[in-house]
């Protein structure tokens, strides 16, 4: 029995009519999946775009398929069903101070979800994305069947499936090697920086085993050494208070949307100043934070989401390389001079890795903007676009429910052998979400 | 202490087994695929150190549980309790059903069940200890177009309980017999139901926190207790009439 629900994304954008099957057995699921003609895998649906979804189409939701099914304390390795929660892998294997260091923004986020987005996290300039946690991958394809995929054993759908957006199948579970963890304790280090070049200057210049990320305003400045006076926020491992993990990351999962935007110039220019003096003049410049504070993010600030209202917001996650990035900050100057977007959060951090198929990974800088979903902002996107396709930029695709197909084709120079290896192993290519058919993948 | 679960890798079995596992119960679990068992088994055993036995079983074949019992003679003496949540239905169950699948429909729902605890009840006794807990339906309150042979299994199971609970009286048997309605569980996922569906999670602690004490008999949600009385005083020739105000609520199972 399907269940007929209208399924909106995270970022409000793609509101769709679906079909919907919880599976609990893995009978149901091959069944499910061999009686329809397209499907996707769904997991907690927190992927800002329409990737676990597609109008009138099947999304099998995964999120009973949630358990442990093997640990090894000592080789650190442990293999998880796709349903499991991040947080709920964490607070198992966080009693052991073991963890994978690439940890999504939510704690809500599905590991199969992770993987099929290649997800990264803030420590991603040391320890890249989730890819290099994965040993091993269980698929389940409509007409292959079961597929064990690792470095050794069906290779090419390995890699085609790590940040394939669950075009290959739905991902059963997922072995990772762990990596020792040995204190939950963090010491943060706020530094208050005076543009965004200088936040690139200290990036480069920083400890990469740190975990470092910025906030930066966007305000209009008068010239480009003023440009996003901001804070950098370096969170590093307090070895000396290396508390036991006692407890569990507690979490309750809240949507809740206002009917209107409450985010608007005002507001937000009264939160960045409100919060950068916090930081200077009250906060102290280092401080003991908590591991969930740091790993989570959004976690208990939702609220950040939901003043968008009912429209949402727009968010365009970026890498860029490190020569091409003060080029490209001058033309982006320009066009918030021209088109004075709505900017509420503008971040940047550095990220390593290499960038192959669909994933979002690079030896490149990661710049991270949200901004309220409306007209003026969409232009403003758009103008983007041909920044991004000019300086070879990698736009995330699971971030942005705007990108279109030609900036998506010019940006992902690996897209169309994606596509060529996705089809010939797919040929009816029968796993399709909105995502995928807007990018034409 | 070590339980019996069966039908234990989905629904409300699956919720009792975790229930148990998190008290530290050694657990034996019983449905029909092994790959469902083994990743039950293994989530339990990593997650709350206990120890769990699995075996696959098909509740609609006889003869198969009777190998089962053939092939597993210890088991029996190695068990505290048994907790029997299975429900299985077919597509097409009504009142001209072929021979196999009545059969297989009132084997799976109630003559496994009763062979059950029929391989278990002398143990119990001669230890004067044990727990026996079947899962009844509201499907079995009145007649209806679909499901008839499940319902009507699920109705002659709450009469073998009760038959239970009188002969077990005067011994420290835990008898438990529980009137399941709509559960948020996958079998009643995507159906248009009038009343709100009731917590597995719940149901389990309920069941769990009536081991050791006497017979009882519950409707969960407790709604349909009174949806049950009315039912009952009402006379038989308004059934046309009832029929059309239940069809809806009941007849969707």
């Amino acid at each position: 029995m399907f269940e007929k629900k209208k399924i909106t994304s995270f970022d409000q954008k793609c509101s769709l009519e679906i079909f919907i099957k919880n599976s609990d057995k893995y009978k149901e699921l091959e069944d499910d999946s061999r009686s329809n003609k397209n499907l996707i895998t769904m997991g907690s649906r927190y992927s800002y775009v329409a990737a676990s979804f597609k109008e009138k189409s099947l999304s099998i939701n995964i999120e009973n398929f949630n358990r442990i099914l093997f640990f090894d304390k000592e080789k650190k390795i442990i293999t998880v069903e796709a349903g499991i929660k991040i947080f709920e892998l964490l607070n198992f294997t966080l009693k052991y101070n073991l963890w994978i260091p690439q940890i999504p923004g939510h704690p809500f986020i599905s590991i199969g979800g992770a993987v099929a987005s290649n997800v990264h996290g803030k420590s991603c300039a040391f320890y890249g994305t989730i890819k290099n946690s994965i040993e091993n991958i269980k698929l389940f394809h409509k007409y292959h069947g079961w597929l064990n995929l690792n470095s050794g054993e069906n290779k090419n759908i390995f890699d085609l499936t790590i940040g394939g957006l669950g075009l290959t199948g739905t991902i059963i579970s997922v072995t990772f090697k762990l990596q020792e963890l040995n204190s939950l304790n963090f010491l943060t280090t706020v530094k208050c920086v005076k543009s965004i070049s200088q936040t690139i200057d200290f990036l480069e210049s920083s400890d990469d085993k740190n975990l470092i990320y910025s906030w930066n305003t966007i305000d209009s400045a008068s010239d480009i050494n003023s440009f996003g006076k901001g804070l950098i926020f370096e969170n590093k491992i307090d070895h000396k208070n290396n508390l036991e993990f006692c407890g569990k990351i507690k979490c309750i999962n809240k949507k809740i949307i206002f009917p209107i935007n409450l985010w608007n110039n005002v507001t937000i220019k009264s939160f960045n100043c409100l919060f950068y003096a916090y930081h200077k003049y009250v906060k102290k410049s280092l401080y003991k934070d908590s591991f969930s504070n740091i790993v989570f993010p959004f976690y208990n600030k939702e609220i950040y989401f939901s003043l968008f209202g009912h429209k949402g917001f727009m968010e365009s996650q970026i890498l860029i390389s490190k020569e091409k990035i003060h080029e490209f900050l001058e033309e982006l100057k320009k066009n918030i001079d021209y088109y004075k977007p709505t900017i509420t959060i503008f971040s940047l951090k550095k990220m390593s890795g290499e960038q192959k198929y669909l994933r979002f990974e690079d030896n490149k800088i990661c710049l991270t903007f949200d901004m309220v979903r409306n007209k003026k902002n969409t232009h403003f996107l758009n103008a983007l676009y041909k920044l991004y396709i000019k300086y070879n930029v990698i736009p995330s695709v699971i971030k942005d429910s705007n990108l279109d197909r030609e900036t998506f084709n010019k940006c992902y120079k690996e897209a169309d052998i994606f596509r060529e290896k996705l089809k010939k192993f797919d040929p009816k290519r029968i796993y399709r979400s909105e995502l995928s058919d807007r990018l034409n993948i | 202490m070590k339980y019996l679960i069966l039908g234990a890798t989905s629904g409300l079995g699956r919720e009792l087994a975790y229930s148990l596992a998190k008290k530290n119960y050694n657990l034996v679990i019983i449905s029909r695929d092994e790959r469902d068992l083994k990743a039950i088994k293994e989530d339990l055993e990593i997650q709350y150190k206990i120890s769990v036995q699995y075996f696959e079983l098909n509740l609609s074949s006889f003869e198969r549980i009777q190998d089962f019992f053939n092939t597993n003679p210890n088991i029996i003496n190695e068990i505290d309790g048994i907790l029997m949540p299975v429900g299985m239905t077919i597509e097409k169950d009504e009142i001209a059903n072929n021979i196999e699948n009545t059969n297989a429909i009132i084997q799976a729902n109630l003559g496994s069940i009763i062979y059950f605890v029929s391989k278990f009840l002398p143990i119990f006794i001669e230890k004067n200890k044990g727990t026996i807990v079947g899962f009844g339906s509201i499907s079995g309150m009145i007649g209806r177009e679909k499901n008839v042979v499940y319902a009507s299994a699920k109705r002659a199971l709450e009469s073998f309980f009760e038959s239970l609970a009188i002969s077990t009286f005067s011994t420290k048997i835990n008898t438990q017999f529980y009137i399941v309605g709509y559960l948020d569980t996958n079998s009643s996922y995507g159906k248009k139901i009038l009343l709100p569906k009731g917590s597995v999670k719940k149901l389990a602690n309920i069941v769990y926190n009536n081991f050791n004490k006497d017979y009882k008999k519950i409707y969960y949600p407790y709604w349909w207790m009174y949806i049950n009385i009315l039912l009952k005083i009402i006379p038989f020739y308004f059934l046309k009439i009832i029929y059309r105000l239940t069809n809806k609520i009941i007849n969707e199972e």
